[in-house]
């Protein structure tokens, strides 16, 4: 299954997550917005980490992949990202049934 | 504390401008040139996105192609960026220099403070707003965007000199989210510029007169102004070539 999410939590920064996941494991995270990192490098191999992550764990999974890389974030958290993922699962597991 | 290098180097391309600041970056982490101020502009007219921008989401490509914009990825985080009317700056030190071996935060508002200094010399009270913006009356004048690097640390910020709404909103898709808890909820209504601000037009050069007094105070004094290395220009027209052109890097995400 495939979702997206677009939102701006109260004083940080747009977060874009595109979500796929098949059997409640994460395929494929694409985080984008206008939020910062350093390093950044550390924020994409984290990212690229998700893959084969449960879904319902994605935000504390992320969390663990940048603290294990010293990234550091301003504007978004790895909550957001996880509630962003909680959105799209029960917005298209909605649709689907 | 050291003076910095001062650097002005006019117009230039968005992929040559994003390669010199590089450029900079890495001659300083090197030790072959000190802690260094930049002062630029853009031709032609450009949009820049930050490192984690979706470029599609954030550009409308084909506008950008019809009005002659050229489209470039920054090393930084942060928003997109219509550069047109402008004055842009880039300072690059060492992540030990004592303005910003504080927090991120910390260091953001010590760099940044060169241009809260440049508006004052122009006659605009202004402040730091959220993480990494500068605003006058509740509008925008400023925004900022910091990497750190090599174990130095790259600032670079734009000062909105004049706007053209039009085509600004016509090359960047705001979506509504962005828009949500801010004061001003018309993106328009909450962009200004120095010229706006001043009642009269204030042109580059005249900002750049501004901003070496405004960041000489900031940054504890500045040289001579110069020009950059032959070894960094080299460097960066290759890095302008090799990274800032190729859609590898522009569309990776």
């Amino acid at each position: 299954m495939k979702g997206s999410y677009v939102g701006k939590a109260e004083g940080r920064k747009l977060l874009r997550l595109t979500l796929e996941w098949n059997g409640g494991v994460v395929m494929r995270a694409d985080i984008r917005g206008d939020f910062f990192a350093h390093p950044e490098e550390g924020f994409d191999e984290a990212e690229s980490a998700l893959i084969g992550a449960p879904v319902a764990d994605l935000g504390r999974t992320f969390a663990s992949e940048l603290a294990s890389r010293g990234v550091v974030l301003f504007g978004l958290t790895p909550d957001d990202v996880g509630e962003a993922a909680a959105a799209i699962v029960a917005r298209i597991e909605a649709e689907e049934r | 504390m050291a003076v910095f290098r001062y650097l002005e180097t006019g117009e230039n391309p968005a992929v040559f401008n994003m390669g010199l600041d590089e450029a900079i970056l890495e001659s300083v982490a090197s030790g072959a040139e000190p802690p260094t101020l930049r002062l630029y502009a853009w031709r032609p007219r450009a949009v820049s996105i930050g490192y984690f921008q979706g470029l599609r989401e954030e550009v409308d490509l084909d506008r950008c192609a019809e009005l002659g914009v050229d489209v470039v990825r920054r090393l930084t985080g942060g928003g997109a960026v219509f550069h047109a009317a402008e004055l842009t700056y880039s300072v690059v030190v060492p992540e030990t220099h004592p303005l910003v071996s504080g927090d991120i935060l910390h260091s953001y508002r010590a760099l940044g403070a060169g241009v809260v200094a440049g508006l004052s010399e122009l006659g605009i009270a202004s402040e730091f707003s959220g993480l990494n913006d500068v605003a006058s009356g509740g509008k925008k004048l400023s925004g900022n965007a910091q990497t750190r690097r090599r174990g130095c640390v790259l600032q670079h910020g734009t000062v909105l000199l004049g706007v053209d709404p039009e085509a600004m909103f016509s090359v960047l898709l705001v979506p509504d989210e962005k828009l949500k808890g801010k004061l001003i909820s018309d993106v328009r209504a909450r962009v200004s510029s120095v010229s706006d601000a001043l009642g009269r037009e204030v042109g580059y050069a005249e900002a750049v007169a501004a901003f070496e007094r405004g960041f000489a105070s900031a940054l504890g004094g500045l040289e001579e102004r110069s020009e950059p290395s032959g070894a960094e220009l080299e460097r960066a027209r290759a890095l302008a070539s090799e990274r800032f052109s190729s859609e590898a890097w522009t569309a990776r995400r």
